[in-house]
């Protein structure tokens, strides 16, 4: 099929005949690599617009089959269509840019500057059979000074199977390889179908994204390590205590971070947390929102007896903690075995004490340098899931019957 | 395949060790990131061939094959192979093997040498139950604490890494540092249990008359090796002795026992 031949329309079926076209599939969007939040959010669709949205792409004709995922990071459309990936192009933006003004008009927000569409807006891809490099965009795209013109990119195949198995897989993600997105991307899938808004093309696209992505966590390390001072910390957690239901958590001011971290050991499975703070009210407040229990800030050294990671994020300008002060309480402990986390900056704890025995101290430096070699670790990774991802595909398209059979009703 | 003694198969399993071991140093190398079988797997093999040796030899002599040194020796590996394997079978302790393979190869290929093995004499010496109760549940002990000074190197070698900020030790797959801790701790408990049962069924046996019994080199060594791991775990227990100088002690406890087994034996008139 010619590039921007139209194919033939049949009412019966959403306006393009199945057993006369080829269906492709294309993604459009913006995601948290293309676009600031200010305007991504200004895109996002509620969940119970979509199935509407849905319902619209596809009575335009535009597509005979889709699928919207709207999440904080990202904001895409992937469609079945029968139309030439430039005319699809176009016509998919100027959808997305009016489902834009609906949705804040739906939501009441303001709505600020229009987003119209300029006669640059229906660019399309010079050759849409030509492979192009990923987060690939057709620009200048809108006249709004809101759009540059490289914030929506389009993808026809093979890049669009590509960019949908990357999304599930993570490797599209702020963080590379986290796996919230799968989930979400299942949500999309699974309101589209239950909708009957996909068909054999997107249903078999968003399957294969789907076991691709689990095969991915499965051979790869894509998956592996913390890469968030918070986790960090939890995973060190684990690798010295047996398990974190015998061992309590003091958290010595009630700073974010700390709180954060507090949480995430709570989380998994941690026994209990002791906070303290210079203000008490905040220390209460903090103990009462975790399930743990205030000591007042002169008695904290006191629970060193019985805690086992104590968390430390006060605003003192010197160390409150020192290897004279924990070296009797260490032989309280029996030399029980202590982990330090130290996320104040200036530091709260000496770094003398890391040399006594079963002290193991990190301050937010180390938490950071394990998140950013994790971070390295998974970025070694991606190649091999692009590899993988590209068979895939080639897999996919290789199986793909010349002429779409089926589509929703 | 007359051939074929139980010393060639005693020599496979001592391959099989070795080969697990060169693996280990791969696995070492590479941090212990995967759930390893490959060198379980190895073991597995070894400890079998090992098994078949020492059942061949003791169907030979008719009794426990712990009548000479190359025995008693292959008995220690066989009890040190054979609890590496049931433990290795715990979550996360597979990598046990690893720091396992290095001393049953070096130690199998100091028993393959010939003058440890004399030709059996007339009368097995070992054919009073109690005496093989007594060299069986005595080299056992030995096992288990070969297998604790095992873990008690995992332990530190994790420690360490966790110490000074590696990203290694999150990247292992090792067990958490308290667990490798109270599993060494365990074990010399249980190899410290079986010396003294063997010990005590040891001193049930005759002696030689008019000769005092602690006068003995092997008599004495092992009074000595009983009251080192004594003091380990009394230390340990309630003392307050730190996990990392315990393990440190467990590991040249068992390489005292390693190197000062044989010069024992080959001086003790009643062990002879």
């Amino acid at each position: 099929m010619a590039s921007g031949v139209a194919p033939p329309r049949d009412p019966r079926h959403g306006g393009y005949s199945p057993f006369l076209t080829r269906m492709n599939i294309v993604v459009i969007g913006l995601s948290h690599r293309s676009a600031p939040v200010k305007l991504r959010e200004r895109f996002a669709f509620a969940d119970g617009r979509i199935p509407g949205a849905l319902q619209a792409l596809r009575d335009s004709g535009l597509a005979a089959e889709a699928a919207i995922l709207s999440t904080c990071n990202r904001v895409e459309i992937y469609a079945a269509t029968a139309l030439a990936p430039d005319a699809a192009c176009a016509a998919l933006k100027n959808f997305l840019v009016q489902q834009s003004t609906i949705g804040r008009r739906d939501s009441g927000l303001e709505c600020g500057t229009p987003l119209p569409l300029s006669d640059a807006a229906v660019k399309a891809p010079e050759d849409w059979r030509t492979p192009k490099p990923a987060g690939s965009s057709t620009a200048p795209v809108f006249s709004d000074a809101i759009l540059a013109g490289d914030e929506i990119y389009f993808h026809a195949e093979p890049h669009s199977l590509q960019h949908l198995f990357k999304v599930a897989a993570g490797l599209d993600s702020m963080v590379i390889g986290e796996t919230e997105i799968f989930g979400q991307l299942k949500d999309a899938y699974e309101l589209a179908f239950t909708h009957r808004h996909t068909g054999a093309r997107l249903n078999k696209a968003f399957q294969r994204a789907f076991n691709v992505a689990k095969h991915i966590r499965t051979v790869t390390n894509i998956q592996r390590g913390s890469v968030s001072v918070m986790s960090a910390a939890v995973e060190l957690a684990e690798k010295i205590f047996s398990s974190l239901a015998e061992h309590e958590v003091l958290v010595i001011g009630a700073g974010e971070t700390s709180e954060k971290t507090a949480r995430a050991l709570l989380s998994r499975g941690a026994r209990g947390v002791i906070v303290t703070n210079r203000s008490p009210e905040r220390a209460t407040a903090l103990a009462a929102e975790l399930g743990g229990r205030a000591v007042p800030f002169a008695c904290w050294p006191e629970e060193f007896e019985q805690v086992d990671i104590a968390i430390s994020s006060t605003a003192a300008p010197q160390p409150i903690l020192d290897r004279a002060q924990l070296e009797p309480l260490m032989k309280r402990r029996k030399h029980r075995p202590l982990l330090l986390i130290d996320i104040a900056v200036p530091r709260d704890i000496d770094p003398a004490v890391s040399a006594l025995d079963n002290v193991y101290l990190y301050n937010v430096d180390d938490l950071q340098v394990i998140a950013n070699e994790y971070l390295a670790l998974r970025q070694e990774e991606v190649a091999r899931c692009e590899t993988i991802i590209a068979a895939k595909v080639a897999a996919l398209l290789a199986a793909k019957p010349p002429l779409a059979a089926d589509e929703p009703s | 395949m007359a051939w074929f003694t139980d010393r060639h198969y005693f020599l496979l399993a001592v391959i099989c060790y070795g080969l697990s071991t060169v693996y280990s140093v791969f696995l070492w190398r590479k941090g212990f990131r995967r759930d390893e079988w490959v060198n379980y797997c190895l073991l597995a093999a070894g400890v079998l061939l090992h098994t078949l040796a020492m059942t061949k030899r003791g169907l030979t002599i008719h009794s426990c094959p712990v009548n000479n040194l190359y025995e008693a020796t292959t008995f220690l590996l066989w009890a040190l192979g054979l609890a590496c394997l049931v433990y290795s079978l715990l979550p996360r302790f597979k990598f046990l093997a690893a720091f396992t393979a290095p001393v049953l190869f070096t130690v199998g290929v100091f028993a393959l040498m010939p003058s440890l093995d004399p030709p059996p004499g007339p009368k097995p010496d070992f054919s009073n139950w109690l005496r093989s109760l007594h060299a069986a549940t005595i080299l056992q002990a030995y096992g288990a604490f070969g297998l604790a000074a095992a873990a008690a190197g995992m332990f530190l070698m994790q420690r360490h890494d966790l110490k000074f900020h590696k990203l290694r030790a999150l990247l292992t797959l090792l067990p958490s540092i308290q667990r490798l801790e109270l599993i060494t701790f365990r074990l010399v408990g249980v190899g410290f249990a079986l010396l003294t049962f063997g010990l005590a069924a040891g001193s049930q046996l005759p002696r030689h008359a008019g000769k005092p019994y602690f006068s003995d080199a092997k008599v004495l060594w092992s009074a000595l090796l009983w009251l080192v791991y004594l003091e380990a775990i009394v230390a340990y227990r309630l003392l307050g002795r730190s996990s990392r100088r315990f393990a440190i002690g467990i590991i040249i406890a068992f390489a005292y026992l390693l190197l000062t087994f044989w010069i024992t034996n080959i001086y003790s008139g009643l062990h002879n």
